[in-house]
């Protein structure tokens, strides 16, 4: 595994739960409540998964993307910090961070190229003076662990290589929470390698009791995230328009 | 920090004399009115560019806000203001290249043996990081009023680390860079650093840079000359290189002749530094544990190092490469050849094309990455930004199933 994620900034940012799950009071103002909050977070993470696609950035950039702009929303409003111009910037930054910079040009040409019908248009100088607060927000703190990186190792010792690509999958939905604010990388990680293993029938809980990890913290992020894939079907597209209005920005007439 | 507080942050800085133009931008001397402390501030300029914050500047402040190290140049403090970015670095009186270049400092075994350990530290802990700095050079090597000397100048580290990672070979001065790069490897890890090093342990020894080769080619060919062209038997993976040409075999001297001053203990040292075989090269963590450090004379105590008296350049790297009054008779080779990769910065429009020679692992992991990413997320892209996808690969009676599995299998342990 590169880099030493225990001396790491990312390990001391860890937060628990109840840090993560705070509407910030002046979005509480304006009837933001904790499950809009999560809501809104959830598109956003959509949102730059689907920017990115179109940019054709590696995965790793996603998730730095979506960690930095989860991180923002800890500590900023979003009524103040529009949430799609800093999933944009999140983008952009996290593409710089990982040594595979995407142009602003080109980003705000998919934005307009994906919502060609949002009255919002930015402009390359809003997404440059985003990247400013967003750096501040992060208190420039950029180095962003991921689960993949073990991921491959751990499957080939629990000898289930054939598990990848839904593991993979899962791995790639833990981002639509804030997992990555909360647990290690590896953790989650294990997880998702064990929701795969009881999906595919794979008996190996010999193989997760070697390991040396608390299991029972494991088994908690496996459940969060099984509570996730199913609240997710109750989510309607009322239901999500009617969190995203709460945060479009006034605009002047 | 919303803007009341951005205000207090510049207001904490009392702005003294400019120190120079650094690498991209002006770094000028500042009191920290809050700690008494003196501070440089590098200005990065925003406005003129169309890339927003400096892509070298943002590698800078992403690893140096990862290494805090006596050994290693502190970031204290970073923020916006008027439109600009801001890095605040604790402030560096002189550097070791002022020192090697200085005539009327003498250095004594002790010393020498004080800097480069210090240097060693410096890298053991990046490397124990996972950063390799690749830019190491004297001039890149800063010494604070205590003699503390502290690595600076991150704008070309990375981290290293995860298999098959693959690099540009366009780092460090050519004087600095080891005959892996000179051959083109893209692979490489921290045995860069340590043979960038052992150049430096060797300037401090003959008080000039001790490879200064005009080319690439040249720089292989006082490599050789110094060392002995290698053999296959010293080097085994050197042939496989990309840039690898065969070199007319010259047999080299011994480090005995080269180094008439050194003890046997530091060209020992030097030796295994020089290493041919990157795989062979010893670490900076071995070299530290070397017994140059730990027998013969101690090496200095860093407050009692000589030092030239504090000068105006030469302050916090980048700040002017030399002045041409002071007629020096050591000098790095110019700025230029340490960035030789052409498009590799500065040149908007290439950004994306440099990275990818960069990184030529890019274009393999991305077909890789992107092979894994249709599979997981393929499924919702059919519905994304509309609303939150369906999981079709996990339904209720899945997931009552492995809901049930989970609580089953593991008891919570009793500690």
């Amino acid at each position: 595994m590169a880099a030493n994620f225990w001396t790491s900034s990312h390990c001391k940012q860890l937060l628990d739960p109840e840090e993560v799950d705070v509407v910030h009071p002046l979005d509480k103002e304006r009837g933001i409540t904790l499950e809009d909050f999560k809501l809104i977070k959830l598109h956003m993470a959509n949102y730059i998964a689907k920017l990115a696609q179109n940019v054709k950035v590696r995965q790793r950039v996603v998730a730095t993307a979506i960690t930095y702009m989860r991180r923002v929303f800890v500590r900023r409003p979003m009524t103040e910090y529009d949430p799609r111009l800093v999933a944009s910037t999140c983008l952009y930054l996290a593409s710089k961070a990982e040594e595979s910079t995407v142009q602003a040009r080109l980003l705000v040409f998919y934005i307009r190229k994906i919502y060609p019908d949002d009255k919002h248009k930015y402009e390359i100088k809003d997404i440059l003076e985003m990247e400013m607060k967003i750096l501040e927000a992060l208190n420039y703190y950029l180095v962003v662990f991921h689960p993949y990186r073990a991921l491959s190792q751990l499957l080939q010792d629990a000898n289930m290589n054939d598990a990848t690509q839904v593991t993979w999958g899962i791995v790639n939905d833990t981002y639509k929470m804030d997992l990555i604010l909360v647990h290690p990388p590896h953790l989650i990680a294990l997880a998702c390698i064990y929701i795969a293993s009881v999906l595919k029938d794979k008996e190996n809980t010999a193989w997760f009791e070697e390991l040396r990890v608390d299991m029972n913290v494991v088994k908690n992020i496996a459940m969060e995230i099984l509570d996730f894939y199913d609240s997710q079907k109750m989510i309607t597209d009322e239901r999500m328009s009617a969190a995203l209005i709460k945060v479009k920005p006034i605009t002047p007439q | 920090m919303s803007d009341v507080d951005t205000k207090k942050v510049a207001d904490r800085y009392l702005k003294r004399e400019v120190l120079g133009e650094g690498t991209y931008g002006v770094v000028y001397k500042a009191i920290d009115t809050k700690t008494g402390q003196t501070v440089a501030i590098k200005k990065i300029r925003i406005g003129k560019q169309k890339e927003g914050v400096n892509f070298t500047a943002l590698r800078e402040i992403k690893l140096l806000k990862e290494l805090k190290d006596p050994n290693i140049i502190e970031l204290i403090d970073a923020f916006p203001h008027k439109g600009n970015l801001h890095l605040v670095f604790e402030f560096m009186e002189t550097d070791l290249e002022a020192v090697i270049r200085d005539r009327n400092i003498v250095l004594s075994p002790a010393d020498i043996k004080s800097y480069i350990q210090m240097t060693l530290k410096g890298l053991a802990f990046c490397h124990k990081k996972w950063v390799l700095h690749r830019d190491m050079k004297p001039n890149n090597l800063l010494i604070g009023s205590r003699g503390q000397l502290k690595l600076a100048d991150f704008g070309l580290a990375r981290i290293f680390g995860s298999p098959d990672r693959r690099f540009t070979h366009q780092v460090f001065a050519r004087w600095y860079r080891a005959p892996e790069l000179l051959f083109g490897a893209k692979q490489y890890g921290p045995s860069v650093d340590i043979w960038a090093a052992a150049c430096i342990f060797a300037e401090l020894l003959l008080r000039r840079p001790f490879l200064q080769g005009n080319s690439d080619i040249d720089q292989l060919g006082k490599i050789f000359a110094a060392f002995g062209t290698p053999k296959p038997s010293q080097w085994p993976d050197m042939v496989y290189l990309p840039d690898y040409v065969e070199y007319q075999y010259v047999p080299g001297q011994p480090l005995r002749t080269l180094f008439p001053m050194a003890s046997d203990d530091a060209l020992d040292l030097l030796s295994k530094m020089f290493n041919y075989d990157p795989k062979a090269r010893i670490s900076a963590q071995q070299a530290l544990e070397h017994r140059y450090f730990s027998s013969g004379i101690p090496p200095t105590e860093p407050a009692l190092l000589p030092r030239p008296p504090p000068k105006r350049e030469s302050v916090n790297s980048k700040v002017s490469d030399f002045n041409p009054l002071d007629a020096p008779t050591v000098l790095s080779p110019p700025r230029k050849s340490r960035r030789v990769m052409p498009n590799r910065e500065g040149l908007e429009g290439n950004i994306h094309l440099s990275d990818r020679m960069d990184d030529h692992e890019y274009e393999t992991r991305q077909t890789a990455d992107e092979k894994n990413e249709h599979v997981a997320m393929s499924l919702d892209f059919s519905v994304f930004g509309t609303r939150p996808p369906s999981r079709p690969t996990i339904n209720s009676a899945d997931r009552t199933h492995l809901k049930r599995k989970l609580d089953l299998e593991f008891q919570p342990e009793e500690d």
